[in-house]
């Protein structure tokens, strides 16, 4: 090499830095055509990533997982019609929501034949006892159950009286001021009160304009008016609106909320605390009130926007995969109702902790569904909050 | 200067302003273009309709509703800026005067909180003075009562948004104070005023360029924010900015929330522009001219 080679110049240094920077920008973009994993994006509920079952996944079919995270229902369809069909190959969601992504052209078909794990679902979950993974009764499959629960109510029975155990009510008593608290989900908020308020309206059993029996997302004018003053009444005897599991927990576990709904999550956490004998107060979750509940059992949907047949036929596997009874075992050890018969892997105790011996009870809850009118909704929602 | 060297140093300046310019105008100009246009639209089922209407701007500025939400930003805003300048100007002053070779380091330690994200840093403050955190646990120990108005409150999203932002200010007056000659106070020692006059005559007035932009760095984010009221302000604490974001998101109804962008934007651009009058920029030594 000369002399001359070697010197550093100015020249010669923006060269190299504009070539190092160049390629640096470059490398992700640039694949060997050998090494490339195929990889399955999805758009899920945090909670459901159990790394054991991704790593089991990831080396038996040499592909890659890819997750983003939701909150709600209505945040992930938003997503995946602000294009998100384009940037996920599976998406989950609950209750009603399947067949409304399907109404949108936001899903596609899913071959029964390659997710032979869904015979050991329950029976109750299977077509005829619960459709809404269909297209229509007996028709085409659109979504994979997963976990099944209700947004009951988890309450702490040294301060909650017998006689309010069973009703939505303990929810809005003036009894409980200061330990109450709420998830921060607007439309199972206004969909709750919506219950309690057509139940004190006595029009749970009117006739409605669709055809269809009462749905708390669905509510007549009369009903969402009724059930706004019980969300302001009730914003005084929050103490707040929790975010996440954590949040809720901190605050039940020392006592300080004595009652929320949720999705029995910290029911259990508290329940396997209380066996452990780190809490000293007895937990019990209201899954059906006597007004009604709320329910859903989530899924996983196969997202319009992926064509590749590698990609696809991948994505089918994941919710094989997914849904096998080893990987509902780790889903229940998380603190989550499989749809999946697992009893027989998981203590008595386990299994009625769990509810896995009350999956007939999901019929008589109000499946999570979009609201009629989102606008009239934000609308209600904001005026609550304004309050 | 010859006219060849003048054309070939516009186009050197044009090379060197396009990315730039560029980047502004994809990232930064297109898309508030952009929420302009969808705030006059219209949401349906999550369905964005081009269907022009002022309906969005009716119902803004005629319902309380929102009007609540857009004092209540404006209002913690105004109180977070001044208390952070009430306590940003003595911890930037004492560090420009007397940190010494330390000061930089001084300064990176006020950025040490960044070093994290947002959200954990609002989860510790909930840590802290949440109904079972470390402040009322210890109150609680020693058998006295917990300070309720520090729980999921707004008075607890204001002191989440004074931590936040505090940094913004400090650093702002600081960086003006390094250009300030503090030889200054010694004359006006030597001729007689007090420190205090000093101070509102000389190390105030000199330094004000420095204090808008802190009041203005603290102000917009905090009239914006939306995570820190989610966390900290409790059942009441909805402010503008966190129910603009749920229209992006849960409720699904952008053309509404682009419209209450729009307003965000007006106002903290309002703001920013009765700051800006206030400033004299020959007084403060910023008049763009070569000395």
């Amino acid at each position: 090499m000369s002399q001359k080679a070697k010197k550093l110049t100015r020249r010669r240094l923006l060269k190299a830095t504009a070539a190092t920077a160049g390629a640096a920008i470059a490398a992700p973009y640039i694949r060997n055509a050998h090494a490339a994993t195929p990889t399955v994006r999805m758009l899920m509920w945090e909670d459901y990533i159990i790394q054991e079952t991704v790593t089991e996944f990831e080396e038996k079919y040499k592909a890659r997982i890819a997750p983003q995270f939701f909150d709600g229902n209505s945040e992930a369809f938003n997503k995946m019609k602000a294009g998100g069909t384009a940037d996920f190959d599976l998406v989950m969601a609950d209750g009603f929501w399947p067949r409304l992504y399907l109404r949108d052209g936001l899903i596609q078909p899913i071959k029964a034949s390659l997710v032979p794990n869904l015979s050991t679902a329950f029976k109750d979950f299977q077509p005829g006892a619960y459709d809404l993974l269909h297209d229509k009764p007996g028709g085409t499959l659109i979504g994979v159950m997963n976990c099944w629960g209700s947004y009951g109510i988890t309450m702490n029975l040294d301060h909650i009286a017998e006689e309010d155990r069973t009703s939505l009510n303990v929810m809005f008593s003036e009894k409980y001021r200061g330990h109450l608290s709420t998830g921060a989900r607007f439309e199972e908020n206004i969909a709750m009160a919506g219950i309690l308020a057509a139940t004190q309206m006595g029009t749970v059993k009117d006739q409605r304009p669709d055809g269809q029996p009462f749905n708390p997302y669905k509510l007549t004018d009369a009903e969402l008016a009724r059930a706004k003053e019980l969300l302001i009444k009730q914003k005084g005897l929050l103490v707040t609106r929790y975010q996440d599991y954590d949040a809720l927990q901190r605050l039940m576990r020392p006592g300080l909320v004595w009652a929320s709904p949720e999705f029995s999550e910290i029911y259990r956490r508290l329940t396997r605390a209380r066996w452990a004998g780190e809490v000293d107060f007895e937990v019990a979750h209201m899954l059906q009130p006597k007004e009604g509940g709320l329910g859903w059992i989530d899924s996983w949907q196969l997202s319009a926007g992926t064509t590749n047949s590698e990609i696809i036929e991948l994505s089918h596997h994941w919710m094989n995969h997914y849904v096998s009874r080893e990987s509902m075992k780790r889903v229940a050890g998380i603190g989550v109702a499989p749809c999946f018969d697992v009893t027989d892997m998981l203590p008595e105790q386990e299994v009625k902790l769990l509810m896995l011996d009350r999956t007939a009870e999901l019929r008589g809850l109000h499946m999570f569904d979009q609201p009629s009118s989102p606008e009239k909704w934000e609308r209600v929602w904001s005026e609550v909050e304004a309050a | 200067m010859t006219g060849k060297r003048r054309l070939k140093e516009h186009t050197r300046f044009l090379l060197m302003a396009l990315p730039g310019a560029l980047f502004i105008f994809v990232f930064l100009l297109l898309p508030i273009l952009s929420i302009i246009v969808f705030s006059f639209w219209r949401t349906e089922v999550y369905e964005l309709y081009a269907d022009w209407n002022l309906d969005n701007y009716r119902v803004l500025l005629t319902e309380p509703t929102y009007m609540i939400f857009l004092w209540r930003s404006f209002t913690t805003a105004v109180v977070v800026a001044f208390t952070c300048l009430v306590f940003g100007w003595p911890i930037a002053y004492f560090i420009a005067r007397y940190g010494g070779r330390y000061r930089l380091l001084m300064i990176l330690a006020l950025a040490a909180p960044f070093f994290t994200g947002i959200i954990l840093r609002v989860s510790a403050l909930q840590g802290i003075m949440g109904p079972v955190g470390a402040f009322n646990m210890v109150l609680m120990t020693f058998g006295m009562q917990p300070i309720e108005i520090i729980m999921f409150s707004r008075v607890a999203t204001g002191i989440g948004l004074v931590y936040l932002y505090m940094p913004f200010m400090v650093t702002a007056i600081y960086l003006s104070l390094l250009n300030f000659d503090f030889e200054l106070l010694e004359v006006a020692k030597i001729n007689g005023a007090r420190p205090w006059r000093a101070f509102i005559e000389i190390t105030w007035p000199l330094n004000w360029m420095g204090t808008a932009i802190g009041l203005i760095l603290v102000f917009v984010p905090s009239m914006a924010a939306s995570v820190t009221p989610i966390f900290l302000g409790g059942p009441n604490g909805a402010s503008f900015g966190s129910v603009l974001g749920k229209q992006f998101g849960e409720t699904g109804t952008w053309a509404f929330g682009s419209a209450m962008g729009v307003i965000l934007f007006a106002v903290s651009s309002l703001v920013i522009y009765l700051v800006w009058l206030s400033v004299d920029l020959q007084r403060s030594g910023f008049t763009g001219k070569e000395a």
